[in-house]
C-alpha cells in the first residue's frame, strides 16, 4: 500500500527508492492485466438469489409434511442469513476495538451493545436445539420461552414460585 | 524379408554357442594350430544378471505419467485459461421482470458451466423432494386408514369384508396355457 501524501511536501528518499523498486515489478504486471487480460474477457454478471417466503411452521397443518419440509428449508436459509448478519456485526465491533485500542470501552460502546443485542436474539432463536436443527424444535422452544416469561417475567430476572401461572 | 527368415533358419543350425545351450551339442572351434578343437560349453561369458525386480518402480513411473500428463497438466492449462481469459463474473442487480437461470447465480465460469450442464439446480432438487414427500405421505395416510378400518372391523365384527380374500386366477390360466403348449410341442413321456 502506498503511503498517504505528506503534509509539508518533504519526501523521504529512502521511501521513494523503495517505492520505485516496487513499481518496477508492479507497473508491467498491472499494465498487462489491465490492457491484455481484462480487456479480452467477456463481461458477464451474476445475481444474488432471492427466495419467496413460504408459510412458516406455525401456519402449517400438523399432518402436512410438504408444508413442514418447505418451512424447514426456509428456516435453514434464514439461519444462514442470520449467521451472516451476526458475523458482520461482530466484525464491525472487532475492527472498532482494534483501531480504537486504548479508548475502546468508550468509543465502541454502541457497537458492543448492538453486538450483544444481535447475538442474544440469534441465540434466542437458534441455540440449544442440539446438533440436528429442526424447525419444530425451534417453534417449541419459542412456545416454552413464552410460557416461562408468562409465569416468571422476562428471562434473566429469576424464577418466581414454581407453580405460579 | 524372405532373406531374414533364411538367415534365421541358417543361424539356428550353424555351430554357434548359443545354439549349443538349447540343443546340447558340442561346438567345434578352430585353433591357430590348424586343428579343430572340441570345446564343451559348460558356461557362457554371458550370464543372467541377477537383480531385484524393477516392476514396482516401472509401475510407479507409469502411474506418475498417467496422472500428471493426463490429469494435472490438462487441468492446470484449462484452469489457467479460464481464469485469465474468461474470468469471474461481477455482481449485478436482477433486472425488473427477469428470472435468472440457475447457473447465473454463480461467479466463477467453471462453476457456472457445471451448474448449467452437470448439476441439478436448487429449485429442481427442492421440487423433486417435495413431490417425493407428497407421494410418501399419501401412501402413509392410506396405510393408516387401512389400519383403522381393519381395527374397526375387528371391533364391531359386523362386516364380511374382513373375511373376504380376493383371488385372481390369472396365474392358473397362464400355467394351463403353457402346459398345453408344452405337451403339444414335446408330448408326454
Amino acid at each position: 500500500m502506498e503511503d498517504p501524501p505528506s503534509a509539508n511536501g518533504k519526501t523521504n528518499s529512502y521511501a521513494e527508492f523503495m517505492q520505485a523498486v516496487y513499481r518496477t515489478v508492479d507497473r508491467p504486471v498491472t499494465w498487462f492485466r489491465e490492457k491484455v487480460v481484462v480487456s479480452n474477457r467477456p463481461d458477464h454478471v451474476y445475481y444474488h438469489q432471492k427466495f419467496r417466503r413460504v408459510p412458516t411452521i406455525d401456519e402449517c397443518y400438523t399432518d402436512d409434511l410438504v408444508c413442514r419440509f418447505e418451512a424447514q428449508q426456509q428456516f435453514n436459509r434464514d439461519k444462514l442469513v442470520d449467521s451472516e448478519i451476526v458475523q458482520l456485526v461482530r466484525q464491525r465491533y472487532k475492527e472498532c476495538l482494534i483501531s480504537e485500542q486504548p479508548d475502546h470501552t468508550r468509543k465502541c460502546a454502541k457497537l458492543m451493545a448492538d453486538f450483544q443485542q444481535v447475538s442474544e436474539n440469534f441465540c434466542m432463536k437458534y441455540s440449544d436445539l442440539g446438533p440436528l436443527n429442526n424447525v419444530k424444535d425451534a417453534y417449541m422452544k419459542q412456545k416454552h420461552r413464552m410460557l416461562w416469561e408468562r409465569r416468571h417475567g422476562k428471562v434473566g430476572t429469576g424464577m418466581k414460585d414454581q407453580d405460579a401461572l | 524379408m524372405a532373406a531374414f527368415s533364411l538367415l534365421r533358419a541358417f543361424a539356428s543350425k550353424v555351430n554357434l554357442p548359443k545354439n549349443a545351450i538349447n540343443q546340447g551339442i558340442l561346438v567345434l572351434r578352430s585353433n591357430p594350430n590348424n586343428a579343430l578343437q572340441v570345446v564343451r560349453q559348460m558356461s557362457e561369458h554371458r550370464t543372467m544378471h541377477i537383480k531385484p525386480s524393477r516392476w514396482s518402480w516401472n509401475r510407479f513411473k507409469d502411474f506418475m505419467h498417467f496422472y500428471i500428463m493426463l490429469g494435472a497438466i490438462p487441468a492446470a492449462l484449462v484452469i489457467t485459461y479460464v481464469n485469465l481469459f474468461i474470468g469471474p463474473a461481477r455482481l449485478a442487480e436482477i433486472p425488473e421482470g427477469y428470472v435468472p437461470e440457475a447457473h447465473e447465480y454463480f461467479p466463477h465460469p467453471i462453476t457456472r458451466w457445471m451448474a448449467k450442464h452437470i448439476n441439478k439446480s436448487y429449485q429442481q432438487e427442492y421440487e423433486l423432494m417435495c413431490h417425493h414427500i407428497y407421494e410418501v405421505e399419501y401412501e402413509q395416510k392410506l396405510r393408516k386408514a387401512e389400519h383403522r378400518i381393519k381395527q374397526k372391523m375387528a371391533e364391531k365384527q359386523d362386516t364380511q369384508a374382513y373375511y373376504y380374500q380376493p383371488v385372481t386366477s390369472r396365474n392358473e390360466r397362464s400355467i394351463r396355457v403353457n402346459t398345453e403348449t408344452d405337451i403339444e410341442m414335446s408330448g408326454t413321456n
